[in-house]
């Protein structure tokens, strides 16, 4: 009797560590993070299905931090993702408007000259410094997602 | 009986004991693995593939850029598939971009030169396949995010090997 119990026991022990693996399996399976863009909305899609698991639109990030918070490498790139990427939009959005009203400017006679040298000279800026910014942050976002990944494992 | 009742017990907590340091070392085996994995960062329209959180640079993929995601991925089949869409996709919206920057370049020109028939057609040609070449390098982004991914899950399940193609820079 003893020794059944102990037979079973066991084949309960190697039946949990059989659980065990699938779970750690499908941990990434299921939660994994991956970023697709779509009509120029950046999106994080999370597991083997694609559910959205955060949305971004036209000058807004998806929120990050709450979605890689339970990794340290993770939350501290989303950190900079997030500091970057909002103000990386709107400087060079406001850069190609500016932009737009140097070309306005240029179809003017009797403008100033110094006024489209302005605009054209903070149109070229702001484009590149929000293209800096938006580096930055899409490097951030991809090192975010990877860490994240990598600590599911754990 | 009593002895019996002990030996059983000892040879549980041995089993118990091994279970959680096999768990330890597969976890940290897996973790290890995983510092392999594949990301990619994208800038004005191309694809840097990078091997780790600051690791080298893989390859270079985007417009034009003949890089092979394939061989990079080849050791996982669904990753493989998706490197396949990304090929075909980056490689259309390539050549269908560039004929529609160039026709809409063109029609730009004719136009400022005098009125011509043709301008506004290869102007609104032009913008029109510009767009279908955008649509296609999204659709082509899209599968090789999905293959990085699939590539990252066949390597910290089974710890596959890890080619390296091209060039290997540090990231910057």
């Amino acid at each position: 009797m003893s020794r059944l119990s102990l037979v079973l026991f066991v084949a309960q022990l190697l039946m949990m560590e059989a659980s065990a693996m699938a779970a750690q399996e499908s941990g990434y399976d299921e939660n994994a993070l991956r970023v697709e863009s779509r009509q120029g909305n950046l999106q994080i899609l999370r597991g083997i299905d694609g559910k959205v698991a955060a949305r971004g639109g036209i000058f807004h990030g998806p929120d990050l931090s709450d979605l890689v918070i339970q990794s340290d490498s993770a939350l501290a790139e989303a950190k900079v993702f997030e500091r970057d990427y909002q103000p990386g939009q709107w400087l060079a959005g406001l850069g190609i408007a500016t932009l737009g009203a140097a070309i306005g400017a240029s179809r003017i006679n009797d403008i100033n000259p110094v006024i489209q040298v302005g605009l054209t000279a903070t149109s070229f800026v702001s484009i590149a410094y929000g293209a800096k910014k938006l580096h930055s942050a899409y490097g951030a976002l991809s090192k975010a997602i990877w860490w994240y990944n990598r600590d599911l494992k754990r | 009986m009593k002895s019996r009742i002990i030996w059983a017990l000892i040879a549980c907590a041995c089993c118990v004991v091994l279970r959680a340091s096999t768990a330890d070392a597969q976890s940290s085996d897996s973790t290890r693995g995983y510092d392999g994995a594949l990301r990619f960062e994208s800038f004005w329209g191309n694809a840097k593939i990078i091997r780790g959180a600051d690791g080298p640079v893989v390859g270079t993929a985007g417009w034009f850029r003949s890089f092979d995601v394939e061989k990079v991925v080849a050791t996982s089949p669904p990753a493989l598939a998706e490197a396949r869409v990304f090929k075909t996709n980056n490689f259309r919206g390539s050549v269908v971009g560039s004929i529609g920057a160039l026709a809409t370049v063109v029609g730009v020109v004719v136009a400022a030169n005098g009125s011509n028939a043709a301008s506004p057609i290869l102007i609104i040609g032009g913008v029109g396949a510009m767009g279908w070449g955008v649509q296609h390098m999204n659709t082509a982004v899209r599968a090789l995010s999905r293959s990085l991914w699939w590539y990252n899950r066949d390597l910290a399940r089974h710890g596959a090997p890890a080619p390296t193609v091209g060039r290997v820079d540090p990231v910057k």
